[in-house]
């Protein structure tokens, strides 16, 4: 499946898979760290588990420790 | 890092294990203005916070944040920010949560420096503060008003030694959707478990117990992950929380204000913090030892008009000391003398303890309180800070204890 990730279409193993397991697949740095968008909808951390992301969808890590908002 | 590690294990293992350049065991000092990154996109990546890293030292830097994963950890939180001092930490906290015409509640009993900020500086800045005594529990709850954006406390109040109902807090913040804030400077999270007793946020002043040789000074803000930012009442955060979700407080407070007001902490005395956390737990049982050894002594001692130590057992409130301590008292006590010439005389009189303004010190300290950090206060607020002119407050060191109380004996053996 094809997402996009931070803005960059990504091909990506799997048809639906978990925010948790995207933060494995992708390797995610700190991913204690990170907020978590989903087609502009931030997630509760206790919904990684529960949400699947699919083809075609939106997904922005931002973690809280760079500069500007 | 396993959450079900021991408070000792985590001390020493969690937020950093080995540098992953040079295979270090103790965390490097990463003492560097700036990281430089191999393209443009690379370095914004960065700095927007869509990749983690560290760009400028004043917004993050790899030494701190170890400090500050590994102080996580130990508050069992979600995420923490480490300042220059323990006051930037309350200061940092306080202005992420309130603004112009906003409304504080605090206990009475707070630290000379905690109460300045409240009372003349964000006064100043048009934020207002109700003081209630920590044990007046309906006094809290009567205090909130709608503007109000936060409650304060002392775990242990400084140098009060009044100790909090956290639980009792906790409920009445949450009734009224408002946060807990605490200061676990006096007990750490050795001692005690803030998330535990239902608080939101943790604040913290490192240069005390977690340093515990009164070589540096530092602060820390701790999200203990259990408030939902979502519904807060404090403008800026609610605003974060849409873009960060749970972090929305430590993303408000880093991003917001500690990136644009400055005081963040230097590498090096994030290295010597996180040194002084390796050994936190011992040192605490034996300043705990120590501090109820000398104040047991106090009590015998005819030239001592009143002894005040929370683990006493005739302390007011042991009740919540056996509940929230396990019983330890921690290791600050205070004495009476009966006259600000008698405290003199016997502080004048100490061969080996040091007349000094610190606490938490491997070192035992001895200060008198209502001349130096309450000097500016009036009598009506030192008598409700618990502070008199014949009072002294002892942060008690991890000495032989046979010596402290040798110490002391000989200083008050010339008092009549």
């Amino acid at each position: 499946m094809e997402i996009t990730i931070n803005g960059d279409k990504t091909t990506v193993d799997g048809v639906n898979i978990s925010v948790s397991d995207l933060l494995k697949i992708r390797n995610v740095d700190m991913p204690d760290m990170v907020s978590v968008e989903v087609n502009g909808t931030i997630l509760e951390r206790s919904e990684f588990d529960s949400t699947q992301v699919g083809d075609g969808d939106q997904v922005e890590f931002l973690y809280f420790m760079g500069g500007g908002r | 890092m396993s959450s079900s590690w021991s408070f000792n294990t985590k001390a020493i293992h969690s937020g950093y294990t080995r540098d992953p350049a040079t295979g270090a065991t103790s965390v490097p000092i990463y003492q560097t203005a700036s990281f430089s990154y191999p393209t443009a996109e690379a370095l914004a990546d960065v700095f927007t916070g869509r990749k983690y890293g560290h760009v400028y030292s004043r917004i993050s830097n790899p030494t701190v944040a170890a400090l500050e994963a590994r102080y996580t950890a130990l508050e069992s939180g979600i995420g923490a920010i480490a300042l220059a001092s323990g006051m930037a930490a309350i200061s940092a906290a306080l202005e992420a949560l309130c603004e112009v015409g906003d409304h504080l509640v605090a206990s009475s009993g707070l630290f000379g420096g905690t109460l300045h900020l409240l009372k003349e500086v964000l006064t100043r800045r048009g934020i207002t503060t109700t003081f209630v005594d920590l044990s007046d529990i309906d006094g809290f709850r009567a205090a909130i008003t709608p503007s109000t954006k936060a409650l304060i406390v002392e775990v242990i109040g400084n140098p009060k030694l009044d100790v909090a109902d956290l639980g009792a807090l906790a409920a009445v913040c949450h009734d009224n959707g408002i946060p807990l804030v605490v200061d676990n400077t006096l007990t750490t999270s050795y001692l005690f478990n803030a998330k535990q007793w239902g608080a939101d946020i943790v604040v913290n002043c490192l240069g005390k117990f977690v340093a515990g040789n009164g070589n540096t000074i530092g602060g820390i803000v701790v999200d203990t992950g259990k408030f939902d930012w979502s519904n807060s009442r404090s403008p800026l955060v609610k605003e974060f929380s849409e873009k960060f979700g749970n972090f929305a407080f430590i993303a408000a407070t880093r991003k917001h204000i500690v990136v644009n007001t400055g005081a963040c902490m230097a590498p090096l005395n994030a290295y010597l913090l996180m040194m002084g956390l390796e050994s936190l737990g011992l040192r605490m049982e034996r300043h705990c030892d120590n501090a109820l050894g000398l104040a047991l002594y106090f009590q015998k001692s005819s030239k001592i008009v009143e002894v005040r130590y929370p683990g006493l057992p005739g302390h007011a409130q042991t009740t919540l000391v056996q509940a929230q301590f396990n019983g330890k008292g921690g290791a600050v006590l205070t004495i009476r003398l009966g006259s600000k010439e008698r405290a003199y005389h016997a502080m004048n009189a100490l061969k080996m303890v040091s007349i000094a303004t610190n606490l938490g010190d491997a070192k035992t300290l001895a200060i008198h309180v209502a001349s130096t950090i309450y000097r500016n206060f009036t009598d009506e607020e030192r008598q409700s800070a618990g502070v008199y002119d014949d009072l002294i407050r002892i942060s008690v060191g991890i000495e032989g204890i046979q010596d402290i109380i040798a110490d002391f004996d000989q200083a008050l053996s010339g008092l009549e």
